[in-house]
């Protein structure tokens, strides 16, 4: 083969191999690791179901999508029958809790009921509660 | 005399009119769709429901984004491709019981029901109907059901490339377990 023609097979080769480890990778990750990502909103589980109390819209619109970095106190913890964990957060009001949905295991001792915990999660929507999504355990 | 006794009719029916709802924030529904190309499972553990024991009225809410894939492409594909779920974060299903009387809530056990109402997903509304099965335990009620719906028929387009990918009919599980309204 003559040179040129052998260097742009390679080429077209190595591009082609980039390609297809790229769609892999796509293909096969994983959910994002929250606790190696900034959050944008940081506050207390009280504010923010005020926020929601006073204007749904609003709120779900300023949240949608965004990483939320929420404090409160333990309400419980739960786990369901495919493993997926789920910790409830209070907020003052009876009614309208924030749930944080672990994909990853979670150790249920940094969980008591009414411990003050830390957990950044993906603001999935509002149903009766502020359900937060791919959570990770700050403190 | 009589003034007692309405008062005490009254308070018993504030008694049991709280004692008529059920709830449950924790439900589940998953969907699966089998071909011969591949599986695709989806879980949702985040459904919000409320039953009520004494009309058989029967909700449910539920968030598109909990839909939790094993793939998080396919998750993504899923919200922003075909369900356009920034759109329509919500699907709800609103019904009743059809043969409520059948169900004796103060009787531990399972029973056959049949639901019926409007499932409302993707910004379209379909009348649904599907068989089910309320199992009456001590201090709860669980409720399950499993039923197929197609993705045409709330305008989920699906494109042609993996068309064949995705089943023509979806098999969905609905499992919930309530809890009494005051007990949340």
């Amino acid at each position: 083969m003559k040179k040129p023609v052998k260097i742009a097979l390679s080429v077209i080769f190595i591009i082609a191999l980039v390609g297809v480890i790229g769609a892999l990778y796509m293909f096969n990750k994983g959910h994002k690791d929250l606790s190696k990502v900034n959050p944008d909103f940081v506050i207390t589980s009280t504010d923010l179901v005020k926020e929601f109390e006073k204007d749904e819209a609003a709120a779900t619109a300023k949240y949608m999508n965004k990483i939320v970095e929420v404090i409160g106190p333990v309400h419980y913890l739960k786990v369901e029958e495919n493993k997926a964990t789920s910790v409830t957060l209070q907020t003052g009001n009876a009614a309208s809790l924030v749930i944080c949905s672990f994909s990853t295991g979670i150790d249920p001792e940094k969980f008591d009921v009414d411990k003050m915990s830390t957990i950044r999660g993906e603001f999935s929507g509002f149903l009766m509660d502020i359900l937060l999504n791919n959570c990770v355990l700050i403190k | 005399m009589k003034r007692i006794l309405l008062l005490l009719a009254i308070s018993f029916f504030f008694i049991e009119a709280g004692a008529q709802k059920y709830m449950t924030k924790t439900g589940y529904i998953g969907f699966y769709s089998h071909t011969p190309i591949e599986d695709i499972k989806a879980d949702n553990n985040q459904v919000a429901g409320i039953l009520d024991i004494s009309t058989g009225e029967i909700v449910f809410q539920v968030l598109i984004k909990s839909f939790h894939f094993e793939k998080t492409l396919m998750e993504e594909h899923f919200n922003e491709n075909y369900m356009e779920s920034d759109k329509f974060p919500k699907s709800t299903f609103s019904g009743k019981i059809l043969n409520l009387s059948s169900v004796d809530f103060t009787k531990n056990g399972k029973y056959d029901v049949t639901v019926e109402g409007d499932l409302n997903m993707h910004n379209v509304t379909k009348k649904t109907t599907a068989k089910g099965v309320i199992e009456v335990i001590t201090g709860g009620i669980n409720a399950t059901s499993r039923f197929n719906i197609a993705p045409e028929e709330f305008k989920i387009t699906i494109p042609g490339i993996v068309r064949e990918n995705i089943a023509r009919s979806l098999e969905v599980t609905v499992k919930m377990n309530y809890l009494p309204l005051e007990k949340q």
